[in-house]
Formats: C-alpha cells, sequence, structure tokens
C-alpha cells in the first residue's frame, strides 16, 4: 500500500472514532450561521463614519422622490429606488470613497446640511428614479463642487449604479 | 502688580484685535466653521479622517510632519487643493490650522505655529507646477528624517 493510502486510511479512521455525525452537522450549521452574520458586521461602511446630527427628528418627505430635500443637488439615480436607500449602496455595488459635497436646506427646521453625494459603483446604471436637480453644482473647472464628474473613478469599478445623499453634519451658517 | 496688569490688559487687547480681524466670531464659531470648510473642500477626497485612499495621500497623523521644514510646511498651502480652494486667506488659514489640530495628530511638531492669513495669503501667490514631484521629494526628506529619529 502506498504511503497516500496509509495516510488517508488513517485520517479516515481518525475521523470515524473521534468525530460524530450529529458533531458535523453541528459545525457545519455554526458555520453557515457564523458566515451568515458577517455581513451584518460593522465593516466597510467608511462613508457611514461620522455622521453628525442626523436630522431624523426634523424630516420629512418621500426619500425616493426627486424632491425629497436631501437631494437638492443630485444628478443621477437614486439609490433608494435602486435596493439601497439614501445613504447606503445597493447589495453588489460599492460606495465611491472620493466624492463631492454641497449643502441643502432642511425644509422642516430650517437648516443647512452638508451633504456627501457618494456614488454608488461597480454594476451598471439603475435606470430608476432619474433625478436632476444641480443645485450649487459648478462647472468642471471646480471639479469638487461639479457633479458631471463620474466620482467612480475613486472607487474599484468605475461604472456608476447611482447616488446617495448622505448629512454629514450642519452646515455653519455666518453670523448677520 | 502693575506688570502682570499691563500684560494682561495686553493680551485682552490682541484678542480683541484678533476677534474683530475675524468678523467677530468667537473661537468656538472660527472651530465650527474651520470644521465645516473641511467638510466642504477637503473631506470629498481626503475623506472623513483625512486617511485618504488610493491616489489621495493619507493626512492622518502625517500631514503634521510637513511643517518640520519651511518648504513642508510653504507646500502646505501652495498645494492645488489648498491654493486654489474658494475661501478666502483667512479661512484657509483657520481651516489648515484645523487641519493640523484635528488631523495632524502624533505628526503635529509641538511648537506648531499656527499659519496666519497674511502668510497663506503670500504662499498662493507662488503655484506649484510639478506638484507630484515636488511632494514626492518633502516625503523622502520626512522619511529620512523619521528613520533617523526612530534609530536615536
Amino acid at each position: 500500500m502506498s504511503l497516500f493510502d496509509k495516510f488517508f486510511e488513517r485520517s479516515a479512521r481518525k475521523v470515524s472514532q473521534k468525530g460524530s455525525r450529529r458533531g458535523f452537522i453541528r459545525g457545519l450549521g455554526a458555520t453557515l450561521v457564523g458566515a451568515g452574520a458577517i455581513p451584518l458586521l460593522p465593516v466597510a461602511r467608511a462613508a457611514d463614519g461620522q455622521q453628525a446630527k442626523l436630522p431624523q427628528d426634523a424630516d420629512a418627505g418621500d426619500p425616493a422622490a426627486c424632491d425629497y430635500w436631501r437631494y437638492c443637488a443630485v444628478d443621477g439615480f437614486l439609490c433608494e429606488c435602486c435596493g439601497g436607500s439614501y445613504n447606503s449602496c445597493p447589495p453588489g455595488t460599492e460606495m465611491s470613497p472620493i466624492t463631492w459635497i454641497g449643502t441643502c436646506r432642511n425644509p422642516v427646521d430650517g437648516r443647512n446640511y452638508v451633504i456627501s453625494y457618494n456614488d454608488c459603483c461597480g454594476t451598471t446604471q439603475c435606470g430608476s428614479c432619474l433625478c436632476q436637480r444641480d443645485q450649487g453644482d459648478r462647472p468642471l473647472y471646480r471639479s469638487d463642487k461639479s457633479n458631471d464628474v463620474n466620482w467612480c473613478l475613486g472607487a474599484t469599478s468605475s461604472v456608476y449604479h447611482c447616488s446617495t445623499a448622505i448629512v454629514v453634519g450642519l452646515a455653519f451658517d455666518q453670523p448677520q | 502688580m502693575s506688570k502682570a496688569l499691563g500684560l494682561f490688559g495686553g493680551v485682552l487687547l490682541l484678542a480683541a484685535t484678533w476677534c474683530s480681524a475675524a468678523q467677530s466670531l468667537s473661537e468656538s464659531e472660527v472651530e465650527r466653521r474651520a470644521e465645516f470648510n473641511y467638510k466642504m473642500f477637503c473631506r470629498g477626497c481626503h475623506s472623513p479622517d483625512g486617511s485618504g485612499r488610493n491616489s489621495v495621500p493619507v493626512m492622518k497623523n502625517y500631514v503634521g510632519h510637513f511643517l518640520k521644514s519651511q518648504a513642508g510646511r510653504d507646500y502646505l498651502v501652495q498645494v492645488p487643493g489648498s491654493a486654489n480652494a474658494a475661501l478666502d486667506n483667512e479661512q484657509l488659514a483657520q481651516v489648515l490650522n484645523w487641519i493640523m489640530i484635528n488631523i495632524g495628530g502624533a505628526s503635529l511638531p509641538k511648537n506648531f505655529v499656527p499659519y496666519s492669513a497674511e502668510e497663506v495669503g503670500r504662499l498662493r501667490q507662488n503655484p506649484l507646477f510639478e506638484v507630484v514631484e515636488h511632494r514626492q521629494r518633502l516625503v523622502v526628506k520626512i522619511e529620512a528624517q523619521l528613520k533617523k529619529d526612530n534609530n536615536k
């Protein structure tokens, strides 16, 4: 008998003597549940970090409608209609780490908020809820304030899917 | 005693002058405005905490090293993201100082001298052309110095 055969015979006997079928099923179950829980862990949510003073208590409107206050400078498809939300990307897409930033006025409390328009990238255009409001959009020579830039250039894939509008804090209003 | 009072008065006067120069903003308002300007003009590429990504250089716990040479200090104003920002000299100086204190972390020199509006205004008049190469030369010097410091 070759060395190989001997090795596998020994291993198989060891497994059958020491392990049980139920034990195997238990292990398999734990692995499946564990693997299922991994996406729930707070990883890869860089753009969610440092969210200051979310205006949830003073929020009104439909996040799937283009006239929702956070979308005042959006130019693209709303992630809310594409399997994501106004502040998260649909599964299977990656949030671009570089983005353009503007401000929108919340009609409920009358205050201006800083909005980060992170694009979601990696699969072809979503095609739902096209929204083009462009408030504060500047020509390409002010690239950091232009929504015509493909901000997916900062992601692994430069293919644009949809846009989010994440509140990252209150705007500073110069005292009069 | 009267000397101490005189000194105190002088400090108050200086503080008052500085406040009026800052359009009557309080210290906390200046800080809030600087943080807002970071969000509006820097954060989009440099990321919320300055850690950068891909071709965007890391500022977190590093940017303060540039202050350890005059060329490095000048560079942080002359780099296009600073020099071309739609901010006046005073607000650009304040956002740079905010970055140094809040993002520079351990890299901030102990004898940090804040940027002034005058310094920023002067440096903005001398734009950089070969930005990437210029930065690379500065980083080589910074890394050599850090290596030397670590070996001490």
